[in-house]
């Protein structure tokens, strides 16, 4: 069942344009066939959206970087500790007892609703931005570098412990490369849910980024550039996404089953 | 035996050790913070029990926009992935538009279906089954299809139809990935269904119920709401496993 | 005769299953190997061969009994390094490439650069991989995955070589080549040599001795000396000796 490359532009490209048309049918009709006074706000022309976009873009793409480098900033902190944290409970069955049932619970508290309090907490919009993103990002991370860890076999261990080799050669050669690809499933669901924190947090009352623009927007009743910054965002965390797609790439070249491997168990 | 008692005792004396510290200050002491800040476990449970008729009502109110939400994204989830494994050169592309959804932040979407509701309810079910139907339909499509090697090709030597392989290879092969895919929803859905209470007009909820508290600077009064919240994910999210271990028995015993 | 390299005596090993019964893998086995000696474990699938090799090797504690290996525990032996092993499968490290997969004990044992690029260079030709030496292990065929593990072994010149069904997954040509090159480079270095296999030919073509396991639970059910003249050719396997030998050990098998 594989697709080959050409195919698949085709059919990418096909599906492009049936999405953006599919949007210029349905805004068309909420505004002249249903006579909808909010069609404008609930739904503008794509095509209106994207001009929006061009004309705003600097001011746009300027606030979506402030938004996006501090949710890389949170991003990169929570990965550090999700992965300290594996290595952690790899080497310690205790630690690993205790650690497992409250990594789970942690994902249970809505910690994006714990937001205001947070900010309440540190009363610095980055340093609150900066641990929120850190949280969401950790736990995933967690988890897929710990199956991952967890997932090495008994034989490949065994080459190395039959050589006399140390702990640290083991996790260095061995642990560490292999679970690489279980790192960047983690990672992959991490990078989007790091750039909505960033983006909540901007809202709770930041004076710059993404988030402000989606607000002001709202309360200025202005929905073109509300759109646009709808859009601005989900382009943010789509680019997120394949940024990490590009550096597994590009780091792991050997890797040509990424998508079976990595656990994403919860 | 002995394995099953340390893997409840390790874990529940951390917590209460944990709790204790909290409660006399010792958590306060190393993160520089005031009480009102951080108010202790047991003014927190005070406060709850207080005010435990409201904090159901919200969670009620809450909990079943995020579980009717799920069950909507997950069923719709579900589908795209089924349908695109049926037509895998057009589903393929499918696939692609869903994941992009995924990567739409939780903010932008709430504040999109806040413009399309009017309800604070139908605002939060819209914002939930859109983000459940994402994870559902990545993670299904993936068990339908990564299937071992040759087993399609077995079914094919005994001319068995594309739904005979459906239902006796595909929909066994994926019943893992889905049940993993409702442990990933539950937790997000409930943070999507208060997130989107934070933006909505709505007047009842959890995420309303912080943003009320904090408004009026009580601390005790929102941590208790993040009790609830949390305690209602963990009891959803248990229950999710108990399922599961029976489905994936009932799995087991059908190869 | 001075006393044997390895010593298995009375060695019992049972696994745990499940739901916590013994599962009973090694029955009080005992047999001796002498330095130098090319040893074969032969039996059927699940009669405990690749068990006893991990024990020698140190990768799994006996429940009872004891190995010594010259005089010492497998432990310390693992220790000073004098093992080298081939797994039954091939046991890539799939993010290094063919040469840095032979190259990876020597890094760990300290091997200067050069000794382990003229180490490799060997390698790969002795087992016809010169041309796949920057490949990733997913561009090989099984059977060329399997002769990179071999190489990784053989690179250590390890002074007890452990092999678990080494050529198993090889087709018959490149077996018999094999053997053939496996035979010669012992002859050469005269290391001791536990070899696994489950092909009565290729245990009579290369052994000195051959220790035939039956299963369930694993017992030692003959030990069979193979007196064919040294060194050994391919045409040895057309000899009546040889056939001998293989009638022999195939009556030894006790109830398969
Ligand atoms: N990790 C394990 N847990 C439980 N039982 C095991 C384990 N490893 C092996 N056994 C059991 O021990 C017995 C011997 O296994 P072993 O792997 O030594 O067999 P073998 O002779 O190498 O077989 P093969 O030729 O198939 O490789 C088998 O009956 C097997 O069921
Ligand atoms: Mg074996």
């Amino acid at each position: 069942m594989s697709v080959e490359r050409n195919d698949r532009i085709f059919v990418g490209i096909v599906w492009g344009i049936v999405i953006i048309g599919l949007w210029e049918v349905i805004a068309f009709l909420l505004q002249n066939v249903f006579q909808d006074p909010m069609a404008a706000t609930k739904l503008p022309y794509l095509h209106v959206i994207i001009a929006t976009f061009i004309q705003n873009a600097g001011a746009l793409l300027g606030a979506g970087l402030v938004t996006f480098s501090r949710a890389a900033a949170g991003f990169l902190v929570g990965g550090i500790i999700g992965i300290i944290l594996a290595v952690i409970m790899s080497l310690s069955k205790t630690v690993e007892r205790i650690g497992l049932p409250y990594l789970i619970i942690s994902q249970m508290i809505p910690i994006l609703a714990l937001a205001p309090i947070i900010f309440n907490i540190v009363k610095d919009m980055d340093s609150a931005r900066i641990i929120i993103a850190a949280y969401i990002t950790f736990f995933p991370v967690a988890i897929n570098m710990l199956s991952g860890l967890k997932a090495v076999e008994r034989d490949q261990k065994d080459l190395l412990y039959s050589v006399a080799a140390s702990q640290v050669e083991i996790y260095y050669k061995l642990m560490f490369p292999f679970s690489m690809p279980y790192l960047f499933t983690g990672l992959k669901i991490a990078a989007p849910l790091a750039i909505t924190a960033s983006i909540l947090v901007d809202m709770l009352g930041s004076s710059s980024g993404i988030g402000v623009k989606i607000l002001y927007a709202l309360y200025s009743n202005s929905s073109n550039i509300f759109w646009a910054a709808v859009l601005t965002s989900a382009l943010m965390g789509i680019s997120g996404y394949y940024l990490v797609v590009l550096g597994e790439k590009v780091l792991l070249p050997w890797n040509k089953t990424s998508s079976k491997k990595g656990g994403d168990n919860v | 035996m002995k394995e099953k008692m340390l893997n409840i005792i390790w874990p529940l004396g951390f917590g209460i050790a944990i709790l204790l510290l909290w409660q006399v200050g010792f958590l306060h002491m190393i993160f520089g913070l005031k009480p009102y800040q951080l108010p202790v476990p047991t003014a927190i449970a005070i406060t709850l029990s207080n005010n435990l008729g409201k904090a159901l009502t919200d969670c009620v109110v809450t909990i079943s926009g995020a579980l009717i939400g799920m069950a909507f994204g997950s069923l719709i989830g579900f589908m795209i992935a089924a349908i695109a494994t049926f037509f895998p050169k057009w589903g393929y592309g499918g696939m692609i538009v869903v994941s992009a959804f995924n990567a739409i932040p939780l903010v932008a979407l709430s504040s999109i279906m806040n413009l399309w509701f009017s309800t604070g309810m139908s605002q939060k079910i819209g914002v939930v089954t859109v983000v459940c139907m994402a994870a559902m339909s990545m993670n299904a499509y993936k068990g339908l299809n990564s299937l071992k090697p040759f087993s399609v090709d077995l079914m094919h030597t005994v001319a068995a139809s594309e739904w005979t392989i459906f239902t006796k290879l595909r929909l066994p092969n994926c019943l893992p990935n889905v049940f993993t895919a409702l442990k990933i929803n539950i937790a997000t859905a409930i943070m999507a269904a208060m997130i989107s209470e934070y933006f909505a007009s709505s007047t009842s909820g959890l995420g309303f119920a912080i943003k009320d508290s904090l408004r009026k600077g009580e601390m005790a009064m929102g941590w208790s709401y993040i009790v609830v919240a949390s305690l209602a994910g963990v009891i959803l999210y248990g229950i999710i496993i108990l399922v599961e271990r029976n489905a994936i028995k009932w799995h087991a015993s059908q190869k | 005769m001075n006393s044997p390299e390895i010593q298995f005596k009375n060695v019992n090993m049972a696994y745990k299953g499940k739901s916590g019964e013994d599962i009973v893998a090694l029955d009080n086995v005992s047999f001796d190997i002498q330095e130098g000696e090319f040893i074969s474990l032969l039996g059927p699938s699940g009669c405990g061969k690749t068990t006893s090799l991990r024990i020698i090797g140190d990768l799994l504690q006996p429940t009872s009994g004891e190995v010594l290996v010259r005089g010492l525990s497998p432990r310390e032996i693992r220790l000073q390094r004098k093992y080298g092993i081939v797994f039954q499968s091939p046991v890539l490290y799939d993010w290094r490439t063919v040469r840095r997969n032979i190259c990876l004990p020597m890094e760990i044992m300290k091997f200067s650069k050069k000794e382990r690029t003229a180490r490799i260079d060997k390698m790969l030709e002795l087992v016809g991989l010169q041309d796949f030496g920057q490949k990733y292990p997913y561009e090989l065929s099984g059977g060329m995955q399997q002769r990179v593990g071999i190489a990784r072994a053989l690179a250590l010149d390890p002074e007890i070589l452990l092999m678990d069904e080494p050529f198993s997954a090889l087709d018959e040509f490149t077996r018999e080549k094999l053997n053939e090159d496996l035979l010669n480079i012992w002859s050469q270095t005269k290391k001791t040599v536990i070899f696994v296999t489950h092909n009565i030919p290729e245990a009579v073509f290369l052994s000195d001795r051959v220790v035939v396991l039956s299963p369930h639970p694993g017992r030692v059910s003959a030990i069979v000396d193979i007196n064919l003249p040294r060194p050994r050719e391919n045409s040895v396997r057309e000899t009546s000796e040889f056939y001998d030998y293989i009638v022999k050990i195939r009556g030894s098998f006790e109830g398969v």
